[in-house]
């Protein structure tokens, strides 16, 4: 591979892989989802510096090219990881529904408790 | 018989107060008396200061939940208070109040566990809906009877009442999208009893119904989806 190309790719990812942890040193995500992220990149920047493996896995996965194994597995993962997200996302809105039920209830017993004391 | 009218309302506040009269009416007249409960899903508008002026039994809901999550939270009210019977009645004055018995009498002879009004039931049309809507509920209809062998005519009716087994059922587990024809679905796969009693209803005279004509497909095929996986699922 070009080296410039190399040192561009290497340097985006280490920005992603910083960004990561500047988002998990402040609280912003969690770390079970931060270290998926961490992990993909990873090795992603692991195929980078050692070319021997990212030529080995691409003959064994039968890719011509090593560019068309990367897109096709990072866009695999994407998929899956999108699938994941709209779990997570199905779960919240499960549990902020029971929330806004159990409150809301509760409120009105409470209010109509209130009423009948006075 | 404690029975209790769910009503959810969302931005209805020219309703409200009708409602809230023909159920008064009703009472005033009959031996037999029916609570209610509003559940106003986070109207936008006077909807709150209405509720509150008139003193009505309601529940603000803190966030918008849809018409699904509204009504189950009336489901564990129901459930809360021990009620022997509820029936979802529209907020928008679609449902004529005088026909609450005639659902609710074959579930007190405890002939069956819900019992839907239906507006299509015995050929005779009792409420003109678009041809394009008469349509879709006849997809829905088919599907239902696809999957559970029970022939339901009017699967996209709200108005319906249920037995105490079912309050219970409900307040715990209801589904919350597109719930009217995936609930007959979910019960009937339990082995629950439904059936349909012929009703008419009112043409809304005020407000917006919730099914935008638009998102009338992308509703079928949700539905479709759903009554074919709930449908098909193996009994536990």
């Amino acid at each position: 591979m070009n080296t410039k190309l190399l040192i561009f790719s290497i340097i985006s990812i280490l920005i992603i892989i910083l960004t990561i942890i500047i988002l998990l040193n402040r609280e912003k995500i969690n770390v079970k989802y931060a270290i998926v992220w961490i992990g993909i990149f990873g090795l992603l920047l692991l195929l980078l510096i050692v070319p021997k493996l990212l030529i080995s896995i691409t003959s064994f996965l039968g890719f011509t090219l090593p560019s068309n194994m990367i897109i096709v597995l990072f866009i695999s993962i994407l998929v899956f990881l999108n699938i994941i997200i709209t779990i997570i996302v199905s779960n919240q809105n499960r549990k902020i529904r029971l929330l806004i039920q159990e409150i809301s209830i509760l409120k009105k017993e409470v209010i109509d408790n209130e009423k009948t004391n006075k | 018989m404690k029975i209790l009218l769910i009503i959810p309302s969302y931005n209805e506040e020219k309703n409200i107060l009708k409602v809230y009269k023909a159920i008064e009416n009703f009472n005033k007249t009959h031996i037999i008396k029916y609570d209610y409960i509003f559940i106003n899903d986070c109207s936008t508008d006077s909807s709150k200061k209405i509720f509150n002026r008139y003193n009505l039994n309601h529940i603000d809901l803190i966030n918008n939940l849809g018409i699904g999550g509204a009504v189950q939270t009336g489901y564990k009210y129901a459930f809360k208070n021990k009620y022997d019977i509820a029936v979802q009645f529209d907020g928008d004055n679609q449902h004529n109040i005088n026909f609450v018995k005639t659902i609710i009498k074959p579930i007190e002879e405890q002939k069956y566990d819900m019992v839907i009004g239906s507006r299509f039931k015995k050929k005779k049309k009792r409420y003109l809906t678009t041809k394009m809507r008469h349509i879709g509920i006849k997809i829905i209809s088919l599907f239902i009877k696809l999957v559970t062998s029970k022939k339901i005519y009017d699967p996209t009716s709200g108005f319906r009442a249920v037995n105490k087994k079912i309050i219970k059922e409900f307040a715990f587990k209801y589904p919350v999208e597109y719930p009217e024809p995936v609930s007959i679905v979910y019960l009937l796969k339990k082995g629950y009893k439904i059936n349909e009693e012929p009703v008419s209803m009112k043409k809304r005279l005020h407000g917006k119904s919730s099914i935008n004509s638009w998102k009338n497909y992308y509703y079928m095929i949700n539905v479709i989806l759903l009554i074919i996986i709930i449908g098909t699922r193996r009994k536990k």
